[in-house]
């Protein structure tokens, strides 16, 4: 039983490079199902945020599991795309694990520290689960990683102190604007980060929020929760002549803000400056943007570098967090070796039954006419022996087994019980 | 006294830009930049103060005492301008041009200290009042620039996105330094221009000199950024540039020329 994952981030290939391989939060249940149907695959899971892109699956041979996933990437996620392949990570086993409990700690994050990916983690479980995906070991290994990603937040101060995209967002408005009194924020959709992002600049001081989604009542209700107005997204063009600051974070197949929308924008603004944060997947406005006057395009890869600074400012707070991912790794892995004796103890009591089952009938044969319930004593009795003698020795075996690796415990055992035979 | 009050000055403003320029790269304000501004000031307004102690008064339309009453209102209105917006960030470019300003004062001095010249002080009335007002706007003026070419440089960062910045001000704070002293420094400007064209018709002088003759220039160019910031009140990079083109030409117009010796 092996672990492997094959998948892109935001370390490994650009903006432009993910966004061909992001999945819509709506498609990641149905393409994990489809994941699932493949009889080389025991357990899956895909787990899709805007920085990332990656499937996780139990099979029993890695090689093959690979060539299928990226199969499944080209395939099913990029419809048929030519495989960047160079921006692609193959991990096994311990890597998994390891890489897996950092993503949920949020070390492996382009903002340390920031509260959500858990969230995305825990959402593309809840998909994996209701897709069929997780059976025994990807159940184990979420709720580890759930566990680590908790002990992280609360044992150090990479929670209390977090670089979030919000953060990031301020920081940025800040080389723009002297003080947020009197400036409005435009929350382009309604995503969680955008949204987060809201929240810190509120927090700065920012009053003035207006909110512009597809559906004018979606717009208006998340309005009323950040104490703003919502518009129409057919106003977007009107409504960005007044912003300071625009946060876009909309599901689109292509750039909802091309560059001739924002010229005749900015037109209308004399020079103010814009700050357009682009947080979404595939990205929402067209890079060139950046290149007009007075205004500042910031896309996922560009907050990256911004949070890149603060992370290299906050090593020792991240130190802490790593020595706790490495010891739920190696808990996991004692629990994985474990697993591997399973089947073998299993064949062991089944074998230990069917000989007290056996010795039980030759001495109810020996017996003149035995009742029923002299019967069942014997077999009861038989049974009972063998597993009290059994139950101390296979606890210890297992445990053995966790701390020192399954195979030697698991040659001997099937050695001493003949259960190759 | 008098010139060794300038050289403490024009040291006190290098060592002002050269802290301000280390607190630049090194991501953070230097709040000591400021306060050798603020003591290269205070040397500086000892100096005039040792100058005009004479009797009878040193004029201050010699081309040295005027270029270091300017560089001297540089540091006064950049010191003042900090109540107005947060720009504590470009005492290394204020510093940098106070110093070099201070410094060409210092070796005209060296060469010729002005002297005392009772008739001036009598009847020149309307060359006093040139020179000072012309002083004062063209030291708003040069802060506008420095503002103009702080915003340029933060806009430049901002749009490569480089993740290792200046610690500029925000593009905010910049452009309401360069609107502020871009709307006094004109209208001193402007009125510079008058009371020198009264002075020299005053006194029948022939106003196409180089001198009066570049000014005007510089006077033009500046109707560029003034009719974008303050009619039209168009913000950002545009302004910016006009007034960073503004200054070239002013500069060059009062000491470019008489530094190539065609002035007067």
């Amino acid at each position: 039983m092996r672990l492997v994952l094959v998948g892109v981030n935001h370390k490994t290939a650009p903006v432009a490079v993910r966004e061909r391989y992001s999945v819509a939060p709506a498609a990641v249940e149905k393409l994990n199902a489809q994941l699932v149907l493949d009889s080389r695959v025991q357990e899956a899971a895909l787990i899709s945020t805007c920085n990332r892109t990656e499937l996780l699956v139990v099979t029993d041979d890695a090689d093959v599991a690979i060539r299928l996933l990226h199969e499944f990437f080209r395939d099913a996620i990029a419809s048929g795309a030519v495989e960047e392949r160079g921006h692609f990570y193959d991990l096994g086993d311990a890597e998994v694990v390891d890489h897996l409990f950092r993503v949920a700690a949020s070390l492996d994050s382009m903002a340390v520290g920031e509260a959500q990916i858990l969230g995305q983690v825990k959402s593309a479980y809840r998909a994996a689960v209701a897709a069929g995906g997780c059976g025994p070991v990807l159940n184990r290994l979420f709720q580890r990683a759930f566990r680590t990603a908790k002990r992280v937040r609360s044992e150090t101060g990479l929670g209390a102190s977090q670089i979030s995209v919000a953060r990031v967002g301020v920081q940025l408005a800040r080389e723009l604007f002297e003080s947020f009194d009197g400036k409005r924020v435009l929350l382009i959709g309604a995503g969680d980060m955008a949204e987060s992002a809201v929240f810190g600049l509120q927090d700065a001081g920012v009053r003035d929020v207006v909110v512009v989604n597809r559906t004018l009542e979606h717009a208006e209700r998340l309005a009323r929760r950040l104490g703003g107005r919502g518009s129409p997204l057919s106003e977007l063009g009107r409504e960005l002549i007044q912003a300071d600051v625009a946060l876009a974070s909309v599901q689109v197949d292509s750039p909802l803000l091309r560059v001739e929308e924002v010229r005749a924008s900015m037109a209308g603004r004399s020079g103010r400056p814009l700050l357009l944060v682009d947080l979404g997947l595939p990205r929402n406005v067209d890079p060139d943007v950046n290149q007009l006057d007075d205004v500042f395009l910031y896309d996922l890869d560009d907050l990256d570098r911004v949070a890149a600074q603060g992370v290299a400012r906050r090593r020792q707070e991240v130190e802490p967090a790593e020595a706790i991912v490495r010891e739920e790794c190696e808990r996991f892995e004692r629990w994985q070796a474990g697993l591997g004796v399973a089947p073998i103890l299993s064949a062991v009591v089944d074998r230990v039954r069917q000989i007290a089952d056996e010795s039980a009938q030759r001495a109810i044969g020996r017996l003149d006419e035995p009742s029923e319930e002299t019967q069942r004593a014997l077999e009861r009795l038989a049974r009972d022996v063998a597993g009290q003698l059994l139950h101390t020795s296979l606890a210890r075996l297992r445990a053995e087994a966790e701390e020192d690796g399954a195979s030697y415990y698991a040659d001997a055992v099937r050695e001493i019980f003949g259960l190759d035979d | 006294m008098t010139l060794a009050l300038h050289q403490l000055a024009s040291l006190l403003y290098f060592a002002g830009a050269g802290l301000g320029a280390l607190g630049l790269r090194r991501g953070r304000s230097s709040t000591l930049a400021s306060w050798l501004l603020g003591a290269g000031a205070i040397a500086h307004a000892a100096a005039f103060a040792e100058l005009h102690g004479q009797s009878p008064p040193v004029p201050l339309s010699s081309f040295p005492a005027a270029l270091s009453l300017i560089s001297w209102l540089v540091v006064v209105s950049y010191l003042g301008s900090l109540g107005i917006a947060r720009v504590r960030e470009v005492a290394a470019w204020v510093g940098g041009v106070a110093g070099a300003l201070t410094a060409v004062a210092v070796f005209g001095l060296w060469y010729r200290v002005p002297e005392a010249n009772p008739a001036a002080a009598q009847d020149e009335f309307w060359l006093h009042a040139h020179v000072l007002i012309s002083a004062f706007g063209f030291s708003l003026l040069a802060l506008a620039s420095v503002a103009g070419f702080a915003y340029l440089a933060k806009e430049r960062a901002l749009k490569r996105k480089s993740p290792v910045r200046l610690a500029l001000p925000s593009l905010e704070s910049l452009d309401r330094l360069g609107h502020f002293t871009l709307a006094t420094g004109f209208a001193l400007l402007t009125l510079g221009v008058a009371t020198g064209f009264a002075w020299v018709t005053g006194r029948n002088l022939s106003p196409w000199t180089s001198h009066s003759l570049g000014l005007m220039a510089a006077w033009g160019v500046y109707l560029l950024p003034v009719g974008l910031r303050l009619v039209r009140g168009q913000r950002g990079d545009q302004p910016a540039r006009s007034v960073v083109l503004g200054f070239a030409v002013l500069l060059f117009s009062y000491v470019g020329i008489r530094l190539l010796g065609v002035g007067t």
